[in-house]
């Protein structure tokens, strides 16, 4: 199921790179969805539930702003507890992506020069 | 789809949550088509983004369900959960429904025979004069004490069975819609954030 396994793996990055985003920044949903849709490629309505959801594990909490453009906006910004969350699935992160890039980046080299002497999956 | 559309399919969906929380998710998703069409991006495009709004309804739906229950493990949190679990209708879920559903009458059968043998023992203490028990007044007082022990032993046994069972379903359910945490290693993930 390559597919479901995509599916997967974007979403549960999707809170990471929100958690990152609002690191930076506080910000609110339309901005959070259109930037990291496009980039995760995830359908932009996802990051309600998720958002929700993080608030309700107490990760970001909210707050009203007015905005040049139209009725006020609701922001979000990180708690103390959605900081900590972030350090610990980043480093869970890097690890993980180190671990398979070992093992992934070394693909290309023996392709080209062992060619079908590879048999493993 | 225009925006009118989406909302009224996504209020259909969402249909038996709390009220406060169907508001702020109608308003959530409504802020959101405005501030799109501030940024030039028309009502089908940005409805189109958002994605299939009955399956959004399904995954808040679930996450309102899982939270209800992780508050506070009463039979009707558990009922709701189980509710928006099954609402998730995914084919592995449908699956499950022939075991699923079997579990749940016997559960439910238990607690009735459960609740059967309390009284039956009550009734056995309380008429022993009445009634030429076997064995005697003294008989009769242990075997209602016992039947009646024995019952709430085995509620309590079936309750415990009962969580264990719901805890799974809501894991399950959410591996559907896993969110939060990364999808590599959810335990350690979900430890480290409570």
């Amino acid at each position: 199921m390559p597919e479901a396994i995509e599916i997967q793996l974007k979403k549960g990055v999707l809170g990471l790179c929100v958690l990152a985003l609002l690191s930076r920044a506080d910000s609110y949903s339309y901005e959070i969805a259109s930037k990291l849709a496009r980039a995760v490629d995830m359908g932009e309505g996802t990051i309600y539930p998720l958002m929700r959801r993080m608030q309700s594990d107490g990760l970001v909490e909210t707050y009203f702003e007015e905005s040049s453009t139209g009725p006020a906006r609701k922001y979000y910004r990180l708690t103390d507890q959605g900081r900590a969350s972030l350090e610990t699935q980043l480093a869970e992160w890097r690890s993980f992506t180190s671990a398979v890039e070992a093992v992934v980046g070394k693909i290309g080299v023996p392709l080209e020069s062992a060619g079908e002497t590879e048999h493993d999956a | 789809m225009t925006r009118d559309e989406f909302l009224k399919r996504l209020g259909r969906g969402l249909a038996g949550m709390q009220p406060d929380a169907i508001a702020e998710i109608t308003s959530d998703y409504t802020d959101h088509f405005i501030a799109a069409s501030a940024d030039g991006r028309s009502e089908a495009e940005v409805a189109e983004a958002l994605g299939d709004p009955g399956r959004l309804a399904r995954e808040l739906k679930l996450e309102a369900g899982i939270k209800r229950w992780e508050e506070g493990r009463s039979p009707s949190a558990a009922w709701s959960a189980v509710i928006a679990f099954l609402g998730l209708g995914a084919i592995d879920i449908l699956i499950l429904l022939p075991v699923l559903l079997p579990m749940i009458g016997v559960i439910i059968g238990f607690y009735a025979a459960m609740f059967g043998l309390f009284v039956a023992g009550g009734a056995i203490m309380i008429t022993w004069p009445f009634n030429a028990f076997p064995g005697g007044p003294a008989a009769a007082l242990l075997c209602g004490l016992g039947m009646m022990v024995a019952a709430i032993a085995i509620a309590a046994l079936i309750t415990i069975v009962s969580i264990v069972l719901v805890n799974a379903l809501m894991w399950f359910g959410r591996l559907h819609y896993k969110v939060l945490q990364p999808a590599i290693e959810p335990e350690t993930a979900r430890s480290a954030m409570s």
